[in-house]
């Protein structure tokens, strides 16, 4: 069941130990957390390690989180910092299999891979971004945030996270102006 | 220096150029950002007379496309994230479970967070009730927290059938509140009788938020 009431009143209720009112928050957000693993990694398994790790962490410091700042905005962050950590780890995606996303689009099968090689190229693109670079692309442009949203979760000034925006965007038009 | 009337066509050195700025003075990462968030179509009042930056904004706006039909997919959730994100959470806390059945061929338990589901479900079955949300264990977000200690009536009761089960209820505004509460506790307690079995049932009913 669906409920109507909003993310203030679920984390309320999951801080005091209302573990289905988590339950409600996880089915609402997330796909946010998968969706910006994904963007930012590149590959559909570290994603849900994140995602899973991410939302595992959110309710173990559910008693830190500020009642004050919205659910979504600590999420973001969240699993921006699970990601930066995955990365520092590993240092590589490997795995770009991103063409299972988007294989119901009911286009004819040449247009078909021509979506997914384009997809691929702009995931292989995006994931070969410093990291700074890359989460603020994911968040602006794939996420649709703010500058300063981007600010709040990144811990950045606003300046920084327009520099970071310039130079992820050259970086990535040159990328794309190459496959042309 | 390019000449004013002239508009750029090599897009590639104006992203790896160190320039700034085009011929007529706009800055590129700003035409770069305008184009990128969809907005090249929007033209300021420079933009509406200058080659340059029409040129710029057309060719950033194509140059983009790929990257704005990427975010415009839909991403399918794993079906099992959801499942494997309650499954470590109901690690972490210390579930209790009601034995209903203790003999020489074994024992019957029922864990605590199936009464509280079955509790939660009988309530959001009551006329007037926008949400509702069960508890009956000790669990608590780090599991490091004995609800006990704040909340003097949660649910921890594991001897023999008796069950305490705590109910958080949003209702719709201006339902009669009382009866909606009692109302929520005798369903539940109708239920956990007819589906686990448990006789000894106390369930507590707070209201704490009303939607209009």
């Amino acid at each position: 069941m669906g409920t109507e009431v909003d993310d203030a009143y679920l984390v309320r209720r999951a801080r005091e130990g209302y573990v289905d009112a988590y339950a409600e928050l996880v089915d609402r957000h997330g796909q946010l957390a998968y969706r910006v693993a994904l963007r930012l990694l590149g590959n559909h398994h570290d994603a849900e390690d994140v995602a899973q790790e991410a939302l595992v962490t959110a309710w173990q410091q559910l008693p830190r989180f500020k009642a004050n700042s919205r659910f979504t905005t600590w999420l973001y962050q969240i699993v921006t910092r699970k990601t930066l950590n995955r990365i520092t780890r590993t240092r590589a995606t490997e795995s770009l299999d991103l063409l299972g996303d988007i294989s119901a689009t009911g286009d004819e099968p040449g247009q078909q891979t021509e979506r997914n090689l384009t997809a691929d190229a702009v995931t292989a693109a995006v994931a070969a971004l410093p990291p700074p670079q890359r989460i603020a692309i994911v968040l602006r442009h794939f996420e649709g945030l703010s500058n300063a949203e981007i600010a709040r979760i990144t811990t950045n000034t606003i300046p920084a996270v327009r520099s970071h925006l310039f130079r992820g965007r050259r970086t990535l038009g040159q990328t794309l102006e190459q496959w042309r | 220096m390019t000449d004013p009337g002239q508009p750029v066509h090599d897009f590639r050195e104006l992203l790896t150029g160190t320039t700034r700025h085009l011929a007529c003075g706009a800055d590129i990462d700003e035409l770069l950002e305008q184009a990128a968030d969809g907005h090249a179509g929007q033209l300021t009042g420079h933009q509406r007379h200058c080659l340059h930056c029409q040129a710029a904004l057309k060719e950033f706006s194509r140059l983009w496309e790929p990257v704005r039909s990427l975010a415009a997919e839909n991403v399918a959730v794993p079906a099992t994230l959801k499942a494997a994100v309650a499954g470590q959470i109901r690690k972490l806390i210390a579930d209790v479970r009601y034995t209903l059945h203790l003999s020489d061929s074994g024992a019957i338990r029922i864990a605590a967070r199936v009464v509280a589901t079955i509790a939660r479900d009988a309530a959001r079955t009551v006329p007037g009730v926008r949400a509702a949300f069960g508890r009956s264990t000790t669990a608590s977000p780090a599991g490091k927290t004995n609800l006990r200690h704040h909340h003097p009536h949660a649910a921890a009761g594991v001897l023999g059938r008796t069950a305490v089960v705590d109910l958080a209820i949003a209702a719709h505004y201006g339902s009669q509140l009382d009866a909606i509460a009692r109302e929520v506790q005798q369903r539940a307690i109708a239920d956990l009788r007819a589906k686990a079995g448990l006789h000894d049932v106390t369930v507590n009913v707070t209201i704490d938020d009303v939607i209009t």
